[in-house]
């Protein structure tokens, strides 16, 4: 465990050391992602400034919730870029050198690729939440909350890649099927956290993750709710197993091609 | 040493895929598409001793790399059993990795941005060697494949006979048992292929390391392999000493008639002759040595050519293998 642990934070060293060698790139992508984030909030300011509160939400929760979703898809895929790869990975046959590692096959997949333009959003998120806390006047209590529900939020969203991504071995034309599956369960969750009742919210909670990584840690820290806590985290674990099942049974339909590639 | 290395006994795969059916329409094809399959390796069984140097040949579409992938754990067989120093790949892929090195030709495992010695640092901690042992191994590989002066360079920036010479110095960080090569030479100069060879040569004198190779190059296969497993259509057609299968067609000998003026009329040749080229100012001839003597071959073309030179030889290698591959096909 040691070994694997110890592995991918050397993978993930080459991976930045690669990416730095192309500086001018490096910069260019965390400052166009800070500005395609913050753009996207001072939307959602106007829409609730104009429409008002909807479903008890405020500017602050919806500040908290676009800190939760950045942060944890900044995190995700700036250190496992390698997962977002799957679709091309399979269709080229650039999948056959993660076999031949001795390391863990997902560890291996996952650090394989680092994605600068996903550090932005750990600095954005990082940014919102910051703010979220300063605007609810926030207690040691939701601090802590804040900062568990960090680690939850990426394990939903590591769950949900991989098991999007798994179906990369599944389909001839992964790519648009993983991005529109993704597409499926990212865009739900940067939307109005008020928006979802009923129906919908069984929905996107229960068989689409979205309102995990973003809503229900929002209501949890504004409404210091333990027991949504308890919740969020269980089915946290629950998707966390699924995905790895999905996963290990998806690489035994795994074709390979032989199409040129390089390593990582 | 006479344990084997590689045993395989019945392996079979097989590949499904969609396909369009002309007498569907569009909407059924989408949808309800039909499935077709395909069996690329087919019911296939041999073994490798601990050591050898193996030629696994094939013409394209034979089913090599299908082989070979199985044979590595990248691809999970419809049927039959693997066993690799002991390990199954389909269930023992990590252990197998250490004792394994894989180089695919058309695929690099090196790291394109980062300089080559990155590349071998990174293989080294892959396979969970120490700091020193690194250090010690890429000193070992710098001067076995004389890597020094590009060792430094970014992967992307070495041309392909560097870049294939560094593939197989990092399939060798971790002093595999045995390594398996798909296609290594392809694309290289007639000097990177000769440096490679004497290289795969050396480690198999040094460090016993046993090497299954396939290659579309005779010259591989002559002077690389003491063993030779032909497969075609998915099926293991040969599998013999490589110096046996120069003399599979000895029973045929080649003339060469270079025409003192230009051929004009190229006669029908008698039984036990045939063309093999039929050019105006050259033609060469099969003649099968079990129905008509060389001697009598000579007499006859010389009666029917006006030459101003003549040359009599066996087959070689490259012709002896495309006459399996072409009597394969028409036999199947």
């Amino acid at each position: 465990m040691m070994k694997e642990f110890s592995f991918a934070l050397y993978a993930i060293k080459k991976n930045i050391q690669s990416s730095a060698e192309l500086r001018t790139s490096f910069l260019l992508n965390i400052l166009g992602m800070s500005i395609n984030n913050t753009a996207f909030i001072i939307l959602w300011g106007f829409f609730v400034k104009s429409v008002g509160v909807i479903g008890g939400w405020t500017v602050s929760d919806i500040i908290g919730l676009q800190g939760f979703v950045a942060l944890c898809f900044g995190i995700v895929f700036s250190a496992g870029a390698g997962i977002r790869k799957l679709a091309d990975d399979t269709a080229s046959g650039a999948f056959d050198r993660f076999m031949l590692s001795p390391k863990n096959l997902l560890v291996r997949v996952a650090t394989s690729s680092f994605s600068v333009s996903a550090l932005g959003d750990v600095a954005f998120g990082i940014v919102c939440l910051g703010i979220y806390l300063v605007l609810i006047h926030a207690s040691i209590i939701q601090l802590m909350l804040t900062a568990f529900l960090i680690l939850i939020t990426v394990i939903v969203f590591l769950s949900a890649t991989i098991a999007v991504y798994s179906m990369s071995f599944y389909f001839t034309d992964a790519d648009s099927v993983t991005r529109s599956l993704f597409e499926l369960f990212l865009t739900p969750a940067l939307f109005h956290g008020g928006a979802f009742q009923g129906t919908m919210r069984f929905i996107f909670t229960f068989i689409i993750p979205s309102l995990l990584i973003g809503t229900l840690p929002v209501e949890i820290v504004s409404h210091v709710s333990w027991q949504k806590f308890l919740f969020v985290s269980v089915l946290a674990m629950i998707w966390f197993v699924v995905s790895l099942g999905i996963f290990h049974h998806a690489i035994k339909k795994y074709e390979s091609s032989n199409f040129m590639t390089f390593g990582s | 040493m006479e344990s084997n290395s590689i045993i395989v006994s019945r392996l079979t795969k097989k590949f499904s895929f969609s396909a369009k059916n002309a007498s569907s329409g569009w909407i059924k094809n989408l949808f309800f598409p039909e499935k077709k399959e395909i069996v690329a390796v087919n019911d296939i069984s041999f073994s490798v001793k601990h050591g050898e140097r193996i030629a696994f040949i094939g013409p394209n579409g034979a089913g090599k790399s299908t082989t070979i992938k199985m044979l590595t754990g990248i691809l999970f067989p419809t049927s039959g059993m693997v066993t690799i120093l002991g390990l199954d790949p389909t269930k023992d892929r990590k252990k197998l990795a250490y004792q394994i090195g894989t180089v695919f030709g058309q695929r690099s495992q090196l790291l394109p941005n980062l300089p080559l010695t990155d590349s071998l640092e990174f293989f080294g901690v892959m396979y969970d060697m120490s700091d020193e042992e690194i250090q010690k191994r890429i000193r070992e590989l710098t001067e076995l494949f004389d890597l020094g002066s590009y060792i430094s360079q970014p992967v992307r920036k070495l041309s392909l006979g560097q870049r294939m010479r560094a593939e197989v110095a990092a399939s060798l960080m971790h002093k595999p048992k045995i390594i398996l090569l798909d296609e290594p030479t392809i694309g290289l100069d007639v000097v990177a292929k000769k440096s490679l060879r004497d290289l795969l040569l050396k480690i198999n004198r040094e460090e016993q390391t046993t090497i299954f190779l396939t290659s579309h190059d005779v010259g591989d296969i002559e002077s690389l392999c003491d063993r030779t497993i032909i497969i075609n259509h998915g099926i293991v057609i040969k599998d013999l000493p490589t110096q046996d299968l120069a003399k599979t067609f000895v029973y045929e000998k080649y003339i060469d008639l270079v025409a003192q003026n230009n051929f004009e009329v190229f006669p029908k040749l008698p039984n036990g002759i045939r063309y093999s080229l039929q050019e105006k100012n050259k033609v060469t001839v099969v003649v099968d040595v079990n129905q008509i003597s060389v001697q009598d071959s000579l007499k006859i073309l010389l009666s029917l050519f006006e030459v101003e030179d003549v040359n009599v030889y066996s087959a070689d290698l490259e012709t002896v293998i495309r006459h399996i591959y072409e009597t394969d096909s028409i036999g199947n």
